[in-house]
């Protein structure tokens, strides 16, 4: 009776203990995301006064409009846009085809080729700035929206197809067998069979990718100059000024330049967390 | 199969074809953008990303275009990016027209690699450069001899304080080093941490406000300049004794002083939390509205009365690129920013605590301008900053420096030793 009875106190006090840990962590987790908001919607004058780290003591919505307006945001939005949405559709496509080929042909060099692909995201891309950078301008393309879609296309490729490959591997050899029977081309299989089957693969993928992309500074300021192309990241790094930043507006900054990622991440929450799977497993 | 293998080639064809033709088409363009570079509207690359400053640089080049003579394109860059970028953008094949920047040493390091327009036709034209003071004159000439540089503005440094702040505390600004430790004392007595800094975080160099000004207080801008330039060495004895200065005064420092950065350094001294603060002009940026007219600043004490007076003002302005492709444009519209209207309506613009470089412009006369001008009239020497009298490059050997002496103050002799060998690669680079 007594044994029953410590074990069920026991259980309890291992729930509790879990969930305020638990609790405690995500807390912890949420606070700068919450500092972030707060300093949005505070006036300058009241963080000049008292302090980044002080108790709120204004309400303001300029901020929003300033960084939106004066802080060139709106432009650097569908700048980021511009690039990041052609890019998901058009690395993806270039990703599957070349899976599909790897993955269920024969190809001669196959594991080569998937080798270099890995072997270039293990190159830090730093060491490429230059070379990017001189490349760009010697094709005439430097400070030029498709320039950057090139560059982000080019180093996106290799790591999407590797994790395509390992997924389309996976699929049963005898579905394409069946359809080559029924007399469906390489084009066919790959449109009506295979990819249809990758989906959950790509959602992942795509939604990876529009966050790296989106978020991406780096080639961004690599191969772009003009302030009216730059996208979002660098228009928000664009906010501090020389010597003093005005930190409510970099907050403002910071929230409508999270917005378009967390609603992708919404959206495709469920697909995120099997893309990390994706990643791990294969 | 065979439909398979037929399928595929006549894919990769088309593949390979559609690649061809966006190669050729990628050729096409870029010789038409490289020729087009001679014509249509200067560009001119900016630094001065803050809001406020970015509209003033705005309105300057709207009221250029309103000229009717030529046409400027502003490009604002993030500071930073900016300043990490500025080698790519001089070394480019078709890069911006003009930039903002700084005189002096900075300038001349790019004069050296023939990377800056030869501006001597507009220093000879322009009725408005004539004026400048000679000291501009000298700041703005490369070691070729030859003119880089278009001066637009300057700001001074000094200690700042809070009157209302010294007005409760009981107490007034200093004239000599000994009044300085004095008042260092009384404020002490009070609980408030007398000397704020503000080296933490990403502006370690505030810290080296400190170094120069102690340093053109004992040997002097003429030595200052040639330690800089690398024809002393820091742990030679003049180096040393600019240390066993500070060490007099830092007990009297925010310990906080190098934890925060200058921005939460300034709202510590607004709220009198610390006494004051050796800081350039920028930083009222960074104050309250309504604090504005409550600012006020003394001079850095004197130490050695026959060292000549010496003042840090830092110029900033603009110079070109030498490969660009619209000269006269690029001549047109330096001679107008070396106008006294240009500076004007910058001044007015912007924050207001930057001074004109011309002679003529009127400042933004409030009374803390009125006397920063003064202030900087009355200097023999005028050095720019620590950074702008020796390179970017150099400016990290003093934060690392001074940032090791404000932790541990005892080990100056091996932080000077370091000091000296860190600055030797660079020198020798």
């Amino acid at each position: 009776m007594s044994a029953t009875s410590t074990a069920l106190r026991r259980k309890r006090a291992a729930t509790a203990g879990f969930h305020l840990g638990a609790g405690a962590l995500a807390l912890l987790w949420l606070l700068p995301i919450a500092l972030v908001l707060v300093t949005s919607l505070r006036s300058f004058d009241d963080i000049a006064a008292n302090g980044l780290g002080s108790w709120p003591q204004s309400f303001t919505l300029d901020n929003f409009g300033q960084a939106w307006n004066d802080g060139g945001q709106q432009r650097a939005l569908i700048n980021s846009l511009l690039v990041t949405v052609p890019c998901v559709l058009v690395t993806l496509a270039l990703a599957a085809m070349a899976a599909f080929s790897l993955s269920r042909y024969e190809m001669p060099f196959r594991r080569s080729l998937l080798l270099l692909m890995l072997g270039g995201n293990l190159l830090p891309p730093q060491i490429l700035l230059i070379p990017v950078s001189k490349l760009s301008e010697q094709m005439g393309v430097f400070d030029t929206l498709p320039a950057l879609i090139g560059v982000q296309i080019g180093f996106g490729v290799g790591f999407y197809v590797f994790v395509l490959h390992g997924f389309m591997r996976g699929i049963p050899a005898e579905i394409q067998q069946a359809a080559v029977v029924d007399g469906a081309g390489p084009w066919q299989i790959f449109w009506r069979i295979i990819l249809p089957l990758t989906r959950p693969a790509l959602a992942a993928l795509s939604a990876l990718s529009f966050t790296w992309i989106f978020n991406d500074l780096l080639w961004a300021i690599t191969v772009l100059r003009s302030d009216t192309k730059m996208p979002i990241t660098a228009a928000l790094i664009g906010l501090q000024g020389q010597y003093v930043s005005m930190w409510n507006v970099i907050a403002a900054g910071s929230v409508i330049a999270a917005a378009p990622t967390v609603i992708v991440f919404l959206r495709f929450q469920r697909h995120f967390v099997a893309g990390l799977n994706l990643g791990a497993v294969k | 199969m065979t439909n398979h293998q037929t399928g595929r080639r006549r894919f990769l064809a088309g593949l390979g074809a559609a690649g061809t033709a966006a190669l050729l088409s990628g050729c096409v363009t870029s010789t038409s953008s490289g020729k087009s570079s001679s014509k249509g509207a200067v560009t001119l690359q900016s630094n001065v990303s803050a809001p406020q400053a970015k509209a003033a640089m705005q309105d300057l080049v709207a009221a250029y275009g309103k000229k009717g003579s030529a046409r400027a394109s502003l490009n604002t860059v993030a500071a930073e990016t900016f300043r990490t970028q500025l080698p790519t953008y001089l070394t480019s094949a078709n890069p911006p027209d003009v930039y903002t920047w700084y005189p002096g040493s900075v300038a001349d390091a790019y004069a050296k690699k023939d990377l800056l327009l030869d501006l001597g036709e507009v220093w000879s034209s322009s009725p408005d450069l004539k004026s400048y003071s000679k000291a501009l004159n000298s700041l703005c000439t490369a070691t070729s001899g030859k003119k880089v540089f278009v001066p637009a503005t300057y700001y001074w440094w000094g200690m700042f304080y809070r009157k209302s702040n010294f007005a409760k505390w009981g107490v007034s600004e200093p004239k000599s080093w000994d009044d300085f430790l004095d008042l260092c004392d009384k404020l002490k007595s009070k609980g408030v941490d007398p000397i704020g800094l503000g080296a933490g975080g990403n502006t370690a160099w505030v810290a080296s406000a400190w170094f120069d000004y102690l340093d053109i207080r004992i040997n002097g801008a003429e030595y200052h300049r040639e330690l800089l330039a690398g024809k002393h060495r820091f742990d030679d004895p003049e180096v040393r004794k600019v240390f066993d200065r500070w060490q007099e005064v830092l007990p009297y420092f925010d310990p906080n002083g190098d934890a925060v950065p200058f921005q939460d350094a300034t709202t510590a001294l607004l709220n009198g939390r610390t006494g004051m603060m050796l800081i350039g002009t920028f930083f009222a940026d960074a104050a309250p509205k309504d604090a504005l007219d409550d600012i006020d600043f003394f001079r850095f004490p004197v130490i050695d009365p026959k060292i000549p007076l010496a003042e840090e003002a830092p110029v900033d302005g603009y110079f070109a690129s030498a490969r660009t492709g619209r000269r006269d444009q690029v001549v047109d519209l330096m001679s107008y920013l070396a106008t006294a209207e240009s500076q004007e309506i910058y001044i007015k613009g912007s924050s207001g605590t930057v001074l004109p470089c011309n002679p003529k412009a009127k400042d933004a006369g409030t009374a803390l301008v009125k006397k920063g001008r003064a202030h900087v009239e009355e200097a023999a020497e005028i050095t720019q900053f620590f950074n702008r009298d020796s390179s970017d490059a150099l400016q990290p050997t003093a934060d690392t420096a001074l940032t090791r002496f404000l932790a541990k103050p005892k080990e100056i002799g091996s932080i000077l030793t370091g000091w000296q060998r860190d600055a030797e690669k660079i020198w020798n680079a």
